[in-house]
């Protein structure tokens, strides 16, 4: 029975959301606050005993079935499970949301209620499709609130309808994430033929069992569709341009959701991964690489939200990284620890700007610690957890684990060790630079601002979690049955070095003029390598190109006759619909081209005087009027088919 | 009797609303309402009444037996669905066209006669009876769109006519050959069924019968009619045409090819599929360059009917019941799409996508609705759109991999179109033509309601359609040697 209260936990969110989607009752400000904080902090409650009963051993793994379908012999049961991977995850989900609701009742505080009404909505569907799909025992439900992010991440990003900066980043998000999640789709569908069921336990044997070369296009489809969803190389862009959404948003979009459930994804089909060792490493490869890529991109950063923007980008990279490694459980510790801190991260920020002045700029945080204490201070423990400033910050714990199961993986992982260990150091130097220029003396008036309670409430115990997560991290391991990998105490202090030689390059950085007006130089770093013109000269444009030939506007296809907005862009288009018509037009002129020159034309003639002195008598029926005619018609109709009818009663 | 109601009471129902004017102000509309309504009823007694056998009902009497033709009309879960629809999509048109004042009553018999008219095709299985209905149903369209188009309706009223008529051709080509060359003169679908014409002859006939279908489905080449006629159709001839007219290609594809010309089909179904490849593409990319939303939505149903072509020609049970699905889950999505820009041409006048924007603003019933079904357009799991969809990409899986790419390949399209089409309506700043936009009236609301509560509940809990579905899916199947998985 207990396994049923699963199946109930997305459902507060999702009831939030249709009541305040649908708006019934007109709800105003303080109804539309509480409804929706009750609707997001309802799966917490919900979950929170199911989470300790099992974690304490109370409970084992179960599954809840919601219903079956029946194809045939396919049987298509809808489920949701508890298994350490679902139990881990909801339990961060829930947590994380809750606090971010709770900031964000405060932050959105100014919005018009219809304003408010639709984010809040769309924060609970969100919400419902993160725990449908941590919870799901079956690909169907799993894909649903996979999409589900999709679509609502499409409508959070761009809140600010009017702008179309925010929509522009909205469909570069959700068309992005789309391509990736057509692999998926592909990859599950797959997985679906070959076990003939939708249930996770059986769809993992059965990849497990397929032939190796389809295997591995089911593995290789379901990383990409964790690379587009987790914005890793090559699909990353997006990500930084997502940063147009509000900043509770980008707080539920990065540190346990969507972002991050390319990891949960990945762990999820780890077995699947792990089984095809080249997918392993090309996992493992895109996950360094784009650890690094983020770090790089991170420290030219300008903008706080950005900045953070590709610190995502990059710790997702080291999830991915242990994934290759045959080490989910440490991906998963690293996953419980990031939400933490992440979420921490985007939301002191948002106060600390909020008291600069209202710009994410990095520049204009100066000064600001000393309005915002409390934010300041929970933003600098936040900060040294993305460092992994060593023994004190959680992250420290998690990313050692996944530099420790780097180097136990052979050769190739002390390779990717190596890379990885110089992203760490790079992570320290970004890592910290909102908190100096912060504490720096403002350059003009100070700043001014307030902390309120219900804003700065969930900060706190984000940054009691994000140090004492440390002991978090060997215990998750263990329930996603991994071990804590322990790679020497030199490999440690290595570890240790390169935290604290990115403390060191972060004052550098910020405090040595020349080195930081060389960060503000680094313009093409800034723009991400320029990887979003780069696709954009060789993809969206030729796309466009096409799209503008055959649509006829640009006006090479030929002028288009007549009225309408079709006609003043000026072209013809639709190649293929027009040459039918072209064709038949020909073919009817080719075909009745013979009798032009008509030498029945007399005879006929003749006839037709005839047939207008008949037509001058007939002319009488017409009245012109279409109702007489139709009825006429209609009439003839209904005598024959009674004519017919009375036929069949012989 | 249940089942020839299904045609009769429309039918004179049509001729009963040309007069009904003279009792009383909108008795038109009450008729036409009563009609469709009472249809609807007669409809879920005869389902429920029905047999568990391959078919629910069945009628089969002489008409003119010396010329064998017969009343055969046979109904099961797919046919019951469709006609459900026709009654449904009926009533949705008398809503919306509250304001239609021009010739109101010939403008409700019209409507009338085209459920009338397509029922007759849902039902028939006499071929002659069939052709007669596939091509009376052009009449009533055409004189909706001719005589209360919009814009340049004569031109798309011709189109839709010469396309329509010409294509049916082939279908009373076919059948006539059919039924003229069987031993005994005979046009019933299921005694032909077993003439057991060669490979050759049954491809020849199935282009015939096929010509008919994929221009009123319609997909590329055969498309050309369809964004004319949409964009130059009143409000309601556009749902029909997209709820209706185009269902009964995909119905046709979908009943007859299989059952009468097995091997035929099987030998051409790789080009089928490949057609359908094309103009899912095709369309798809159509659809992202146009600047007016009903031509925009216009290609987008070519795309999804391509989808249905393939999941008709995969052959497999994935495929066609995604094709089925499809079929359905069109019907309701592409409606609503219609009815919600008719409503903003209504208010605003203009289709343009330039001249709208910021509907968010002044019409959060419009912009909540509308969003609903953008949803369902880029084919968004929970909705039946998507269902449809992924059945087909399955059973494309198991035919021929690069046809199930392509079909993905929509699915990343079909986001660019919908985001663009409410960017340019939802999103933005009020214009000068949106700036005074009254919202959903209530007329408007609750057809709205009914076709997204049909979306998404069939997209959640798809058991009920595939069970409609499913006997004529697997007699679909079983010419073709293949038996339910």
């Amino acid at each position: 029975m207990l396994a049923y209260l699963l199946l109930l936990v997305p459902l507060p969110p999702l009831g939030g959301f249709l009541l305040l989607a649908l708006d019934p009752y007109r709800l105003d400000r303080r109804p539309v606050l509480a409804l929706s904080l009750a609707a997001g902090i309802a799966p917490l409650v919900l979950f929170l005993p199911l989470a300790i009963a099992y974690f304490t051993g109370a409970v084992g793994d179960m599954i809840a079935p919601a219903f079956t379908l029946n194809f045939g012999q396919y049987e298509v049961a809808l489920a949701m499970q508890l298994d350490p991977l679902s139990a881990i995850g909801a339990s961060t989900v829930t947590v994380v949301a809750s606090c971010v609701m709770i900031y964000a009742a405060d932050y959105m505080s100014g919005a018009r209620v219809a304003d408010l009404r639709r984010f809040f909505a769309l924060m609970n569907l969100f919400q419902a499709g993160m725990l449908s799909m941590v919870l799901a025992a079956d690909s169907i439900v799993f894909f649903l609130g996979w999409e589900l992010m999709g679509l609502c991440s499409f409508f959070l990003i761009s809140y600010n309808m009017t702008s179309p900066r925010a929509f522009a980043a909205g469909q570069k998000a959700f068309v992005m994430t789309r391509i990736a999640d057509a692999a998926l789709l592909a990859g599950l569908l797959l997985l679906f033929l070959e076990a003939t069921s939708v249930r996770m336990d059986e769809l993992i044997p059965a990849g497990l069992a397929a032939e190796e070369s389809r295997a591995a296009i089911i593995a290789v489809l379901l990383l990409v569709g964790a690379l587009g969803k987790s914005a890793q190389l090559p699909f990353q862009t997006w990500l930084p341009t997502a940063m147009a959404g509000p900043t509770p948003v980008s707080a539920l979009l990065h540190s346990a959701t969507m972002v991050a459930a390319g990891a949960v994804l990945l762990a999820r089909f780890a077995p699947l991964i792990e089984a095809t060792p080249g997918v392993a490493a090309a996992t493992a490869i895109a996950g360094v690489a784009t650890a690094l890529f983020g770090a790089l991109c991170a420290i030219a950063q300008t903008d706080v939200k950005r900045l953070l923007a590709y610190s995502s980008i990059s710790q997702i990279g080291y999830m991915l990284l242990a994934v290759g490694m045959g080490a989910p459980g440490v991906a998963m510790a690293h996953f419980v620890i990031h939400a933490f801190f992440k979420s921490l991260l985007f939301m002191a920020a948002g106060v600390l700007s909020h008291a600069g002045g209202g710009s994410t700029a990095i520049e204009k945080l100066r000064g600001t610690a000393y309005v915002a204490p409390i934010s300041f201070a929970t933003y600098t423990v936040g900060a040294a957890a993305l460092a992994g400033f060593p023994i004190l910050s959680a992250g420290w714990w998690s990313k050692e684990a996944i530099l420790g199961a780097a180097v136990e993986a052979g050769p190739f992982g002390q390779f990717l060790w190596l890379v990885a260990l110089g992203g760490a150091a790079l992570t320290g130097v970004y890592a910290y630079r909102p908190v100096l220029c912060a504490l720096r003396k403002p350059l003009h008036d100070a700043p001014k601002g307030h902390e309120s309670w219900l804003a700065v409430a969930p900060l706190i115990f984000l940054a009691i979690m994000s140090v004492l997560g440390g002991y978090l991290v060997e215990p998750i391991i263990h329930e996603m049955g991994g071990h804590a990998p322990h790679a020497g105490l030199g490999i440690e202090v290595m570890g240790a070095l390169a935290a604290i030689t990115g403390l060191i390059g972060s004052v550098a950085v910020t405090f040595i003029p020349s080195w930081n007006a060389r960060i503000k130089r680094a313009r093409r770093l800034r723009a991400g390598m320029q990887m979003d013109a780069i696709y954009y000269a060789f993809l969206v444009r030729p796309y466009r190109r096409i799209v503008r030939l055959l649509s006829g506007r640009d006006g090479r296809l030929g002028k288009h006759i007549g009225e309408g907005p079709e006609a003043q862009e000026g072209g013809m288009g639709d190649p293929v619909g027009t040459a039918t018509v072209v064709f038949g037009l020909w073919l009817a002129r080719v075909v009745t081209a013979p009798f032009m020159p008509d030498r029945f034309d007399t005879v006929i003639m003749r006839g037709a005087r005839e047939a207008q002195r008949a037509g001058l008598w007939t002319r009488r029926l017409q009245s012109g009027r279409l109702r007489d005619y139709a009825l006429g018609f209609a009439l003839g109709l209904g005598v024959l088919v009674i004519l017919g009818w009375g036929m069949t009663w012989g | 009797m249940g089942l020839s109601l299904q045609i009769l009471l429309p039918f004179f129902g049509g001729l009963a609303v040309l007069f009904a004017p003279r009792f009383g102000r909108d008795y038109e509309r009450y008729g036409t309402i009563a009609v469709m309504a009472l249809t609807l009823l007669v409809l879920i007694f005869s389902a429920l009444n029905g047999d568990s056998g391959r078919w629910l009902q069945l009628v089969q009497a002489d008409w003119a037996p010396s010329f064998g033709i017969q009343v055969l009309l046979a109904m099961d879960g797919l046919s019951a669905a469709m006609l459900a629809i026709s009654s449904i999509l009926g009533i949705v048109c008398v809503f919306i066209s509250w304001e239609v004042t021009h010739r109101s009553a010939m403008y409700h018999a019209v409507i009338c006669w085209t459920v009338a008219a397509a029922n007759g095709v849902f039902l028939a299985f006499d071929l002659l009876v069939f052709a007669f209905f596939w091509e009376l149903m052009i009449i009533p369209a055409f004189l909706l769109i001719g005589l209360w188009g919009h814009g340049n309706r004569e031109h798309a009223a011709m189109k839709f006519l010469v396309f329509n008529a010409v294509a049916g051709l082939g279908l009373l080509a076919a059948v006539f050959w059919m039924g003229a060359t069987a031993p005994e003169i005979t046009f019933d679908a299921f005694v032909l069924s077993e003439a057991g014409y060669s490979t050759p002859v049954q491809v020849i006939l199935l282009l015939g019968f096929a010509l008919a279908f994929m221009v009123k489905l319609p997909v590329p080449p055969f498309h050309a009619w369809l964004p004319d006629a949409h964009t130059q159709a009143p409000t309601a001839g556009s749902i029909l045409l997209a709820g209706l007219l185009l269902k009964t290609g995909a119905y046709g594809l979908f009943r007859f090819p299989p059952l009468l010309f097995p091997e035929g089909l099987m030998a051409v179904a790789p080009y089928g599929m490949a057609l359908g490849a094309f103009g899912v593409v095709y369309g798809a990319i159509l659809a992202c360059g146009q600047v007016d939303a009903k031509r925009l939505i216009a290609y987008t149903s070519i795309a999804h009917m391509s989808i249905v072509l393939m999941g008709v020609c995969g052959g497999v049970h994935f495929a066609l019941a995604g094709a089925g699905v499809e079929m359905i889950a069109h019907a309701f999505s592409s409606s609503a799409l219609f009815l919600l820009i008719g409503a903003l041409q209504h208010r605003t006048g203009t289709r343009d996508l330039r001249e709208l924007g910021g509907l968010q603003k002044t019409a959060p019933a419009f912009a909540t609705s509308f969003a609903v079904f953008f949803a369902a357009a880029l084919a968004m799991p929970g909705t039946a759109n998507f269902l449809g969809e992924a059945l087909v990409i399955t059973g494309m899986f198991q035919v021929n991999w690069a046809f199930a790419a392509i079909a993905l390949v929509s699915l990343v399209v079909s986001v660019v179109y919908a985001t663009r089409l409410i960017g340019a309506i939802v999103f933005g700043k009020p214009k000068s033509e949106t700036a005074v936009f009254e919202d959903l009236k209530p007329y408007e609301l609750w057809p709205i309601i009914a076709l997204g509560a049909g979306t998404i509940v069939f997209g959640l809990f798809p058991q009920v359609l595939i069970g409609w579905l499913r006997p004529a899916i697997d007699a679909a199947l079983l010419p073709l040697g293949v038996g339910a998985p």
